[in-house]
């Protein structure tokens, strides 16, 4: 009459599902975080589906052929008539014959449809950024917590050095220096974000590296690369996936601020940041370009963050019994 | 910390100088009718045809020496160090505005969402804090300009101005560069509340950004600490719930907290980029955004270098600082 | 022992507790029936996982949030605890229950001095202070701690009550933390006060924690597994503490413990737990003599034998129970050997099966 089964032994990926089940089922009783997918999911539909919604032609920085390669300049900066919000006098009141459900931006072009197109610049490149940062970082984390010695003390220090210039600094002087395109752009806001990785794999590194399988591996023979990125690093990833989501919002609220400054690659770039720079000097006759442009910015980093603040409370450690 | 700050200028000044693509420091020197040869003579006399580690080594001789280097276009040209001490105060105001203002909101938010834990009031600021690290910066100073300024005054309400930090210029000497204060001194109510109405709006907004952190770390902070054995234990002694809060769990929750708000203090101080930017704050950042566009490398070197050297003095500090808070860390 | 009637201070009857889990409920308090005495020492003895500390938490009201009390009563000098208000209770706390912890580096605040820790213990009854400092005042010499938990100082001041001033009452809280120190002797209490709690060694830790107990003199002092962290020369150190300090305080101990050598060295009664549920409860020779209940027996079993050192030891044959699905009927019959069907039906209720003992079976042999 045996009350516990002693059970058979699972496979370690066996374990490995369970666990990611029960994070599963942790995600779906907290009702943040669902928001926070659901959202996560419409934008990431939105990056694919964009460029079917709204044809990307209305944004073509050659302009429009119909008006001979320019832009309807005849109508920037207008609100519809007869649109739901009044921002009030002063506004320009389009009476053409089409509605801009989100006014025009400078070029004239309608601010809904731009948005809608700059949603998959904005988050791709966010993506890229990010995962670029992550992947950099982890793995000069690990080389340096696993390597030790001289290694580890020269990226320290390097880490150091890029904690403390101030981020917008290092990324306007880098995109200042190799020209603004988005290549350099990106890598200039990965440059910003990659040290906190260097960290926080290192430190997890140098933990695991006293555990007692490293050293039972070590014993059957496994060489130092397998140990390191067959059991070490899968094992350390948790933390470093709960940085990556919550860092997603910092890169795309950065990418877009530096975009905002005036470091786009080109004007007309359908690009949120881009958007509102284009609204600044209209700030108070044509609010509408900052405020919805600004707003979507909103929606994304919050959609985000709150997938990355839930991640982050459901794989914590204590809270998983 | 030498070694950091050496490193950060090595960086720096490689970026600044060493790409023919980018920034030319002769910039300030010359105006658009000088000639080739004229330039290039301008370029002999300030060494910058040397060899980078040669250039690096007399720019390092000069900055100890205290020159500081012209900044600016042949226009308007001055010593870069007067310029970035004659704005350098403003940003210290801005910062810490800012500062108190997240302290004092975010700090008893984040305390009150620990201690009514998934009830009413940590959700509301959950979201309060969420909504701090997700807004864009530019858009929210531009929504509080909008609201605050536009709106309110076209319904005749009073209102606050939208940029600048003083609408009064040259009314009271000025004696620490920064408009409150110097209003203050001069006892001169009108201005000094003139420039607290310039004040607000910018400081809120930073520190709208930073209270979202702060109060995310206090309140886990203080989670952790209430689950601790020592909190049963002082409950069990027959403590009434504030002195086990105050006493006991506050101390010990603190201490990230304390930490952070010193990092945000030093970033801050290095000068908030686009909120200056968005409320014309005649501070440090406006001023660098504007040495980026106009390719000026001696300011750029120099601003990085002094916000460098305060993160750097801040951390110290708030090591210090641990000292004294955590007992059970010895020098 | 002597035989007389003797007063019930606390009383448990059939207190089930559950806690909400992520995993789902867990049933920790199964029907636990125990019966306090004045000036008695119960042992409460069982496996990690038996319930006892969450008896002990619900007794003194400090369960997380977590954790349901669905039925039964405490009855504490003839008021049930359960009904009590979270004021009523915390000054219940201040006054007359007392508990002490396992593992006091844990359970002592890391960032606060020990005499911070300690004085607001005395800090706590002002008045008493006060009155205190104006006895001392008229009486000339200096009040000890000793005093005050003997009772031999009666402070009885019904006269209005002359100022007395903040420092005064800081100082004479300092004093009586020095004495209390004394008296868990602990060496060179004045430089005990300033030190922080990971500055002293495992055993004066746990000596501070008793003095904190100490000071409020209670009438309940609860000692959950106070010498499971320690070595086994200070726990030796500890419980002959207990054992001295027993005669100076007038208060009945609740000693849990998994370690049924300790119980049998210091407990009068011994109360054995398993499951959530209290099994057996009889007087420490009595139970170690003459053990009914399956699994007292077998616990028993697995001591060794100083007088027989070469038999075998013997191993209770299954595991703990999962509180989150707990066997039906009475908890232990998967693993006992005497089960009958009856057993995994219903559960035993503790019934009185001789003098002073009672068991919680229904195949007892008496």
């Amino acid at each position: 009459m045996e009350n516990s089964e002693v059970g058979t032994t699972k496979s370690e990926w066996a374990a490995r599902w369970a666990d990611l089940k029960y994070t599963l089922y942790l995600l779906r009783k907290n009702p943040l975080v669902m928001a926070g997918i659901f959202m996560t999911f419409f934008f990431i539909a939105l990056m694919f589906l964009a460029n079917y919604i709204v044809d990307p032609k209305l944004a073509n920085p050659a302009g429009y052929p119909e008006f001979g390669g320019n832009y309807p300049f005849q109508r920037s900066y207008v609100w519809s008539k007869g649109n739901i919000i009044n921002w009030g006098p002063g506004i320009h009141l389009y009476e053409g014959p089409e509605f801009f459900l989100l006014g025009t931006d400078g070029w004239g072009r309608d601010l809904l449809k731009m948005i809608v197109l700059a949603i998959p610049v904005d988050i791709e490149n966010a993506i890229i950024i990010t995962l670029g940062a992550a992947a950099f970082g982890t793995l000069l984390g690990a080389l340096a917590g696993y390597v030790g010695g001289v290694i580890d003390e020269v990226v320290l220090r390097i880490t150091d050095i890029f904690l403390s210039i101030p981020y917008l600094i290092l990324a306007l002087v880098f995109a200042t220096m190799f020209g603004r395109t988005i290549e350099t752009l990106r890598f200039s806001i990965l440059l910003v974000f990659w040290p906190t990785y260097v960290r926080l794999m290192r430190g997890q590194i140098l933990s695991e590296k006293e555990k007692s399988y490293v050293e039972a591996l070590k014993a059957l023979g496994a060489g130092h690369a397998r140990v390191l990125f067959g059991h070490i690093i899968p094992n350390s990833i948790y933390p470093v996936l709960v940085q990556a989501t919550l860092d997603f919002g910092s890169v795309v609220l950065t990418f877009s601020a530096l975009m905002f400054l005036g470091f786009s690659p080109s004007p007309s770039l359908p690009e949120l940041g881009n958007l509102a720079s284009d609204g600044y000097f209209h700030i108070f006759d044509a609010p509408w370009l900052m405020m919805f442009s600004g707003l979507t910015m909103l929606l994304i980093a919050l959609a985000f963050n709150l997938l990355g603040d839930g991640l982050r409370d459901v794989l914590d450690p204590r809270i998983r019994r | 910390m030498i070694f950091v700050l050496l490193g950060i200028s090595l960086i720096v000044f490689y970026l600044a100088r060493g790409f023919p693509s980018g920034i030319d420091p002769v910039t300030p020197y010359i105006h658009s009718k000088m000639t080739a040869e004229q330039i290039e003579m301008v370029r002999k006399i300030h060494g910058f045809d040397q060899p980078l580690y040669i250039q690096f080594f007399y720019w390092i001789r000069d900055i100890l020496q205290g020159d500081w280097g012209i900044t600016g276009t042949w226009a308007n040209s001055r010593p870069t160090n007067v310029v970035f001490f004659s704005h350098f105060p403003y940003t210290v105001e801005l910062s810490v505005a800012a500062t108190i203002l997240t302290v004092a909101i975010g700090l008893p938010l984040g305390i009150i969402s620990a201690l009514k834990n998934n009830k009413l009031p940590d959700h509301v600021s959950r979201i309060i804090a969420l909504a701090g690290y997700s807004v864009p910066a530019y858009w929210f100073g531009f929504v509080l300009q909008l609201v605050f300024f536009y709106y309110l005054s076209l319904w005749g309400l009073p209102h606050l101005p939208s940029s600048g930090a003083s609408g009064m210029e040259g009314v009271v000497s000025c004696i620490t560069g920064m408009p409150v204060l110097d209003g203050i001194l001069a006892g001169n109510l009108g201005y000094t509340l003139d420039a607290l109405a310039h004040l607000i709006l910018p400081a809120f907004s930073l520190s709208f950004i930073s209270m979202g952190f702060l109060t995310r770390i206090v309140r886990a902070g203080m989670l952790e600490v209430l689950r601790q054995d020592y909190i049963t234990l002082a409950r069990s002694k027959g403590l009434t719930e504030r002195v086990v809060i105050y006493r006991h769990a506050l101390k010990n929750a603190l201490i990230p907290a304390v930490t952070l708000t010193g990092m945000f203090f030093a970033l801050l101080l290095g000068g908030a980029m686009i909120t200056e930017y968005v409320f014309a704050w005649p501070g440090v950042g406006q001023i660098s955004l504007r040495a980026v566009f106009q390719g000026d490398s001696n300011f750029l070197l120099v601003y990085t270098l002094v916000t460098a050297a305060i993160i750097v003095i801040a951390n110290l500090i708030v090591d210090v600082l641990y000292v004294f808070l955590d007992p059970r860390i010895k020098y | 022992m002597q035989v007389k009637e003797k007063e019930v201070i606390l009383e448990v009857k059939d207190l089930k507790v559950f806690f909400h889990t992520y995993r789902g409920k867990v049933e920790a308090l199964n029907g636990v029936e125990l019966s306090l005495y004045k000036r008695e020492v119960l042992g409460l003895v069982g496996e990690s996982g038996c319930g006892k500390s969450v008896t002990a938490l619900t007794i003194l009201g400090l369960l997380p949030e977590n954790a349901y009390v669905i039925s039964g009563t405490i009855f504490f000098r003839g008021e049930d605890l359960l009904k009590k208000s979270r004021e009523e209770m915390r000054l219940l706390r201040a006054d007359e229950i007392a508990a002490v912890f396992q593992d006091p580096m844990t359970y002592l605040n890391p960032v606060l001095t020990m005499e911070t820790q300690l004085k607001e213990v005395f800090m706590l009854d002002t008045n008493l202070l006060r009155k205190a400092v104006v006895w001392q005042k008229n009486h000339g010499g200096k009040i000890a701690f000793d005093d005050l938990l003997s009772g031999k100082v009666k402070i009885r001041d019904k006269s209005t009550n002359p100022k007395v001033s903040k420092g005064e009452i800081n100082e004479m809280a300092k004093s009586l933390c020095v004495d209390i120190l004394r008296l868990v002797r602990m060496p060179d209490p004045e430089r005990i006060l300033r030190q922080y709690a990971f500055e002293l060694s495992g055993g004066m830790r746990q000596r501070a924690m008793i003095a904190m107990a100490l000071a409020r003199t209670p009438s309940v002092f609860i000692a959950d597994e106070i010498t499971t962290a320690v070595d086994v020369t200070i726990q030796a150190q500890i419980l002959n503490l207990m054992r001295g300090l027993r005669d100076k305080i007038d208060a009945s101990t609740l000693l849990i413990t998994h370690d049924l050598s300790v119980a049998a060295e210091n407990a009068d009664r011994i109360a054995v737990m398993y499951g959530g549920n209290v099994v057996e409860v009889a007087p420490t020779v009595e139970i170690f003599k003459n053990h009914l209940h399956p699994y007292t027996s077998m616990l028993m079993k697995a001591i060794p034998d100083v007088k027989n050192p070469s038999e075998r030891l013997e191993f209770i044959p299954g595991t703990v129970p999962e509180m989150i699905n707990p066997p039906s009927g009475c908890r232990f019959h998967p693993r006992c050997s005497i089960a009958t069907d009856k057993c995994a039906v219903e559960k035993p209720e503790l019934k009185r099966v001789l003098k002073n003992h009672e068991v919680a079976c229904y195949n007892v042999a008496v």
